[in-house]
Formats: structure tokens, C-alpha cells, sequence
């Protein structure tokens, strides 16, 4: 057996801005600043699974399957949708952190058990957040 | 001072490749490997991470000079504008993404020796790429193990 990884890079566009609902708006612009308003980023969303490739075909895991997966639970539900009025993200500070395990949780359920290794959100070229499902 | 670093070079290769074995019917190859049987290739990228002790004369985990000498001998060599399915190391083994990276991990395992080499990350593409750390690399686990369960679809691969 000789376990890796396969990471598959998606993309989406999307508006958002970090408002936490229980702070007044001044409360939020000094929190957050300038990201308190309304804004977007071209993001990159990194799934990782993990396998052992079969001995016969060389594959490890079904990226159509994949694809599937994150197209449904999370592409089609935010690309170039406003991130704070998404249904599935309610209640959701869209920071970066929060919408990698915000992804995690999404799709932990709808792939194998122990498959989802690692959410990446590439926010810009200059922020990167990593999400493992570990316990804080 | 002392303390663990990792060091990583990034590599480059083109080759071709088709998802093939040879024990099949090419019936049974289409059916299993849909369109990824046509012979194709790839613009390849391997990020070879180096783990160690940063040594207090030169600062460095690895003299990456050394490494791209090493990683470019004898793998960018081999590999580049090459056909991995005729390359011995791929005899038996489908060239998927996931093997090249077992494959150039037993490369240049051998050279630098395992407790050295932390990661292989090979991109397929832009959108693909798969990480191996030498997880089970002694036995040699490509053949025989497995054989009961159903291979993943080949679907999303390119």
C-alpha cells in the first residue's frame, strides 16, 4: 500500500464582505476594515483526497466523482453569487478560514468515509487557508 | 542554531502518455480508460520537497543547486519529451498522475536516500496534482495488493 494524495484546483468568482451580524456596522468597518465592504475575489478552491492507486489502472480515487461532488455542493452555489446571502453558507463570516471548513463540512458527508484530506481557499495570490477537519 | 527546514525545488518535463495495460483486450482498455487510451501528453511539473537539519555553516537544508543537478539528471532527462508507457520504470504500471509521482519518488529516493526526501507533488496540469511522502514505499505495493477491489472511474482525467 502506498497512500498520496490528489488535489484537484477549482475556481470561483464571487462577491462577499465580513460583517459578523452580532456587531453594529461601525463595530464591523473597525474589525474588518476595508473588508467589511462590499468586495469579491476570483478564488481557487483546493480539494484534496486521499488513496492508494490500484494496482491494475494506476488510479486512485474517481475524479469525475469529484468533480460531481464539488460542482453541486459548492460551485453551482457560489460562482458569482454574493458569499453572505448564500443559503448553504448561512450564518457563515465568509473569511477564508471559515469558508475552507464551511467546504469541509459540505463535502466530508457526499464523498467516502476518510476520502477528504485537505479544503484549500486561495483567497488572492497572497492568502492561502487550509482546512484538515481537526478538532480545535 | 539548529533546526528542521524543507526545501523545495520546482521541475518541468513534457511527455507523452495513454492510460494502457497491456494484459487487456484493447476492448477492455476502452471500455475502462473511455478516450485516455489515445496517445496525449502533458506539460508536467514536480515539486521536489528536501527535509533536514539546516546546517550551521551553510544555512542550508540542501544545496538546491545540487538537487536540480541531481532531479534534472535523472528525472527532467528521462523524462522529458519522452513516451512514459515505453520507459521500463512504467512497465505494468499505468502512467496515471498518481504513479509518476510513486515512480519519481523510487528515483530520486535511491539517490538521496528516503530519510531526505519529504514530499513529490506532481502536476498534471494546473488543475491536478497529487502528493506523495514515501508512505509504504519499502514494499513495493504497485502490484498484487488490491486486486479484488474495483479500480475508480476514469472519469475527470485528462
Amino acid at each position: 500500500m502506498r497512500p498520496l494524495e490528489l488535489t484537484r484546483v477549482y475556481h470561483f468568482s464571487a462577491a462577499h464582505k465580513l460583517e459578523n451580524p452580532a456587531l453594529s456596522g461601525d463595530a464591523n468597518a473597525a474589525l474588518y476594515g476595508a473588508c467589511a465592504r462590499d468586495h469579491g475575489h476570483n478564488y481557487y478552491l483546493e480539494v484534496t483526497v486521499a488513496g492508494t492507486p490500484h494496482p491494475q489502472t494506476g488510479m486512485a480515487f474517481d475524479l469525475g466523482r469529484l468533480d460531481a461532488v464539488v460542482r453541486e455542493e459548492i460551485l453551482d452555489r457560489v460562482d458569482h453569487h454574493a458569499l453572505h446571502t448564500v443559503p448553504a453558507l448561512a450564518g457563515v463570516i465568509t473569511t477564508g478560514e471559515s469558508l475552507a471548513r464551511a467546504f469541509w463540512e459540505q463535502l466530508v458527508t457526499k464523498l467516502p468515509p476518510r476520502a477528504l484530506a485537505r479544503v484549500t481557499v486561495v483567497e488572492t495570490a497572497k492568502n492561502r487557508f487550509e482546512y484538515r477537519g481537526e478538532p480545535s | 542554531m539548529s533546526g528542521i527546514g524543507y526545501s523545495t525545488r520546482r521541475f518541468a518535463f513534457s511527455a507523452g502518455h495513454r492510460y494502457w495495460v497491456d494484459a487487456w483486450s484493447a476492448e477492455e482498455n476502452e471500455r475502462v480508460f473511455g478516450r485516455l487510451v489515445i496517445p496525449h501528453g502533458h506539460n508536467y511539473t514536480v515539486d521536489v520537497t528536501i527535509r533536514g537539519a539546516i546546517d550551521p555553516t551553510t544555512g542550508m537544508v540542501i544545496d538546491l543547486g545540487e538537487l536540480k543537478r541531481l532531479v534534472g539528471e535523472v528525472v527532467v532527462e528521462r523524462f522529458d519529451h519522452a513516451d512514459l508507457n515505453a520507459d521500463p520504470l512504467f512497465r505494468g504500471r499505468v502512467p496515471t498522475t498518481e504513479n509518476i509521482a510513486l515512480v519519481i519518488w523510487d528515483i530520486i529516493a535511491a539517490k538521496l536516500g528516503r530519510e531526505r526526501l519529504w514530499q513529490v507533488r506532481v502536476w498534471e496540469d494546473p488543475t491536478l496534482y497529487v502528493d506523495y511522502r514515501g508512505e509504504g514505499a519499502e514494499a513495493d505495493g504497485l502490484r498484487g495488493e488490491g486486486g479484488e477491489s474495483p479500480s475508480p472511474s476514469f472519469r475527470g482525467r485528462t
